[in-house]
């Protein structure tokens, strides 16, 4: 909060995104041609304004979007689908964690299906505030 | 003399008023307790369907390309879930649980236990199922069929599903909402127990249902009956 104050005076106004934690990211191995994965990770936000995560890059896919998984009902019977949002918000103090099942982080073209064991480059585009930061993690697969 | 024995007769006849009054409310409260009880102590970690009535007989394609019925795997406990191999998430997440308990299974167990994954998707084949389920666990296969007889055993598995509209430009590229129960079919070909997505990680509990239904030792005793 602090240096994100003094970086905005001094800077005229850096993201804050950096008071966004990314922590335990992982992407989850997936049969041999698998057009989609799905990445999942704990977003914490020790800031004090909301982060968002709008979407991603990876050399493995075209495209990299946040999915969240809906619940609803078909003819009476309890079903899971998902959905692409624009962006997933984790508000200040908070946690978000993205999970198998839940929320996630899509994958998508495959360009090459990540194996067990192998360690993918995930970009991941935040926002606060109006600006914009990236941040490339090491991420294992499994 | 006679009035004391007035006196006495109507005392009994309220402590009687009493007893039964107590009865009233005493016994249906026991009946409530002893069925909260029972159910605590289930030794079923899955939902158990007592009524243990056949399974549908589904009649689909296996991912040989082979026909299948349910008929054909009795005599063992089949494991049953349903999804597409386009499911980047709750699918690999199933079939991801069920093959820890089939890890955890001895092999004795293992030999008695078939994993079916059942494709409500059109666009999916026996070779797009052969390369998807056994990914998983090589035990583990994926079935097909007509989309009639894939409606009819989803149907009667209480299972829905339903396309979810395409996001790109691309309208061949859409999802499927689908339910996400794993349903155990006992040796006898009976539904016995349905577990829901969020009780799959707890594999050892599903271990032990299965271990317990084939006559087998379990890792952790069944709750003791109060």
């Amino acid at each position: 909060m602090k240096t994100c104050f003094f970086a905005l005076v001094l800077a005229g106004g850096v993201a804050c995104a950096g008071e966004l934690k990314i922590d335990d990211p992982w992407i989850r191995a997936v049969p041999p041609g698998s057009k989609a994965t799905a990445a999942f990770m704990t977003l914490s936000n020790s800031g004090s304004e909301v982060v968002e995560v709008t979407g991603g890059a990876t050399p493995v896919a075209l495209e990299v979007k946040p999915m969240i998984t809906t619940k609803s009902k078909v003819d009476g019977h309890d079903v899971m689908g998902m959905e692409f949002v624009d962006r997933f918000s984790v508000e200040p103090g908070k946690k978000r964690v993205l999970e198998p099942g839940g929320d996630h982080i899509m994958l998508m073209k495959l360009k090459s299906v990540p194996k067990a064991g192998e360690v993918v480059a995930l970009t991941i585009h935040l926002e606060s505030q109006g600006k914009t930061e990236t941040r490339t993690l090491q991420v294992p697969v499994r | 003399m006679a009035r004391g024995k007035a006196n006495d007769l109507r005392s009994r006849r309220i402590a009687l008023f009493i007893a039964a009054a107590c009865a009233a409310v005493a016994i249906p409260a026991l009946v409530v307790l002893s069925s909260v009880s029972k159910h605590r102590s289930s030794p079923w970690f899955g939902s158990y369907d007592s009524a243990a009535r056949p399974a549908y007989d589904f009649s689909l394609i296996d991912q040989d390309g082979k026909p299948l019925r349910l008929s054909d795997l009795r005599g063992h406990i089949v494991l049953v879930s349903f999804g597409f191999t386009r499911c980047p998430n709750i699918c690999p997440a199933t079939l991801g649980n069920l093959a820890a308990v089939f890890r955890k299974l001895p092999p004795e167990a293992q030999e008695k236990v078939d994993v079916v994954f059942i494709s409500v998707d059109e666009r999916d084949t026996p070779e797009s199922l052969k390369e998807y389920v056994p990914f998983f666990n090589s035990n583990f296969f994926g079935l097909t069929g007509r989309p009639a007889d894939i409606g009819a055993t989803a149907r009667a598995y209480g299972a829905s599903f339903r396309k979810a509209p395409a996001v790109g430009e691309d309208k061949s590229d859409y999802t499927i909402d689908h339910s996400t129960y794993t349903h155990l079919i006992d040796p006898e070909g009976n539904m016995r127990l349905l577990y829901r997505f969020d009780q799959l990680p707890e594999t050892g509990r599903i271990a032990d249902d299965i271990q317990r239904l084939l006559g087998l030792p379990v890792n952790t005793p069944p709750p003791t009956v109060q």
